[in-house]
């Protein structure tokens, strides 16, 4: 084997890996579960129940970009109305003041609590466990780490379910 | 140098812990005393805001209603030297908007359990209302008499399922938010969604039979239900002959309230008439000019 071709071989092995972990963080879901036993006063179908579970994720994975990037454009396409509206607004107020915030995801166990009859809307609650680092500039100035509960709408589209609401309530005591 | 110091200090000053409220209504300003001296750099993060800020310690810090509109969790977080934080949830104001959904937009007369109404009740910065509040659901028909139902919400939705009235045409359903004592509304609240009752399936479904030679012309009675509503014109209604030239089938629209059409017989024969799942009575040819039995 020339040298050349040896170099060559070494740059596409080098290439293959940085591609590999660049893509990696980024193209790697949090972990959903979704629990709809008992729902009403629809029945959930197991499509619907599988892409419900990977378009929150999605949208998880793209809301931790956003916040940690302060760059609406991160929360793609997964958010609509009321959602997007607050974290647009949010992430612009992040960018003026130099906050940003790092998730650390560690998983959804979302249950299924509400399904419309005509499939027009689905209300979810959501326990999440994530770690967040909030930061001035570079300075971490504040991590929480305790269990999150969130109540969520979705919608359906055309090749998707949306987040239409996602409010963060108090965990009840146990 | 220790000048330095005591002029560093005296400007970051020295903040003790901050303590929030622990809930807070969506939309009302409040505040809470800020221990110790000097300066610091104030902030809170919420679901749709981040407001950052120099303050003085030892003094109240007001936080403005604008700055927690949206429900949800919030993070005050105090720096100087050292940061140090607290959490405080805000929950949504009383009801003041809804957001409701009437399924479907056109249902047979008389069905049980045939009519979905769902309302979901948000504040006025529509966060969702997640303390019950009682949305009330008021039914008129455009002939006969309406009724109502009062509903709870349970996390913020409500719904129920109503059976269709025995009466076609235009039926309101009006889902409503009462701001008197004891409901968790801001005030009167309306919003009202219509749906058209149709005629349900063909009742008594008959025909008559005029013979002329060879040619039978079949018509029908004024196609209605069983609750008299006459069927729309354009509904089809199926005619079946069978005589000794085999099986034939005429799918005919109600025109007029009646569906009419011909066939040309042979010999004996037996003819049959059906509107949708319903069948209507059978005829039978003897194959003489004019008879029937």
């Amino acid at each position: 084997m020339s040298a050349a071709r040896f170099v060559t071989l070494g740059l596409i092995i080098l290439a293959a890996c940085s591609f590999s972990l660049a893509q990696s963080p980024s193209s790697s879901l949090p972990q959903v579960h979704l629990d709809a036993d008992g729902l009403g006063p629809r029945a959930i179908e197991e499509l619907t129940g599988t892409t419900i579970a990977k378009n929150y994720a999605k949208a998880w994975h793209n809301l931790a970009l956003a916040l940690d990037s302060s760059r609406s454009g991160e929360l793609g396409e997964e958010f609509t109305g009321f959602a997007k509206d607050r974290l647009v607004k949010r992430i612009g107020d992040q960018q003026q003041t130099g906050i940003h915030v790092h998730i650390v995801d560690h998983g959804h166990r979302l249950k299924a609590i509400f399904y419309a009859t005509d499939g027009t809307v689905m209300q979810l609650v959501d326990e999440a466990q994530l770690e967040m680092q909030t930061f001035d500039g570079e300075k971490l100035i504040d991590t929480q780490s305790a269990p999150r509960q969130y109540m969520v709408l979705m919608t359906p589209g055309a090749d998707r379910w949306y987040v239409r609401d996602l409010e963060e309530v108090s965990v009840p005591s146990k | 140098m220790s000048l330095l110091a005591v002029c560093a200090f005296s400007t970051w000053g020295f903040a003790g812990e901050i303590h929030a409220p622990a809930n807070v209504q969506a939309g009302h300003a409040f505040s809470i005393p800020l221990e110790g001296s000097g300066q610091a750099t104030f902030y809170l993060i919420g679901p749709d805001h981040v407001v950052k800020r120099s303050v003085n310690l030892g003094s109240d810090l007001q936080i403005e209603a604008r700055d927690v509109r949206a429900a949800g969790h919030y993070q005050m977080i105090l720096c100087d030297a050292s940061c140090t934080s607290t959490n405080f949830e805000v929950k949504a104001a009383s009801g003041a908007h809804l957001s409701f959904f009437l399924h479907p937009s056109r249902v047979p007369v008389s069905t049980p359990n045939s009519i979905d109404a769902t309302a979901f009740v948000f504040d006025r910065f529509f966060n969702l209302v997640l303390t019950p509040t009682v949305v009330d659901f008021q039914i008129t028909p455009a002939t006969g008499t309406g009724f109502s139902r009062q509903n709870s919400t349970r996390d913020g939705v409500t719904w129920l399922r109503l059976d269709s009235t025995p009466h076609e045409g235009r039926v309101q359903v009006t889902a409503g938010l009462n701001g008197g004592a004891g409901n968790n509304a801001a005030g009167n609240v309306e919003e009202a969604r219509v749906i058209q009752q149709v005629a349900a399936e063909a009742c008594a479904l008959r025909m008559k039979v005029e013979q002329s030679g060879n040619t039978v012309t079949l018509e029908t009675d004024p196609v209605r239900d069983c609750s008299g509503n006459a069927l729309p014109d354009g509904t089809i209604v199926s005619f079946t002959k069978v005589d000794q030239a085999g099986r034939s089938t005429v799918d005919t629209p109600i025109k007029k309230g009646v569906a009419r059409t011909q066939f040309s017989v042979t010999g004996s024969a037996r003819i049959s008439i059906a509107c949708g799942v319903v069948l209507g009575n059978e005829v039978a040819l003897n194959g003489r000019s004019g008879g029937k039995s």
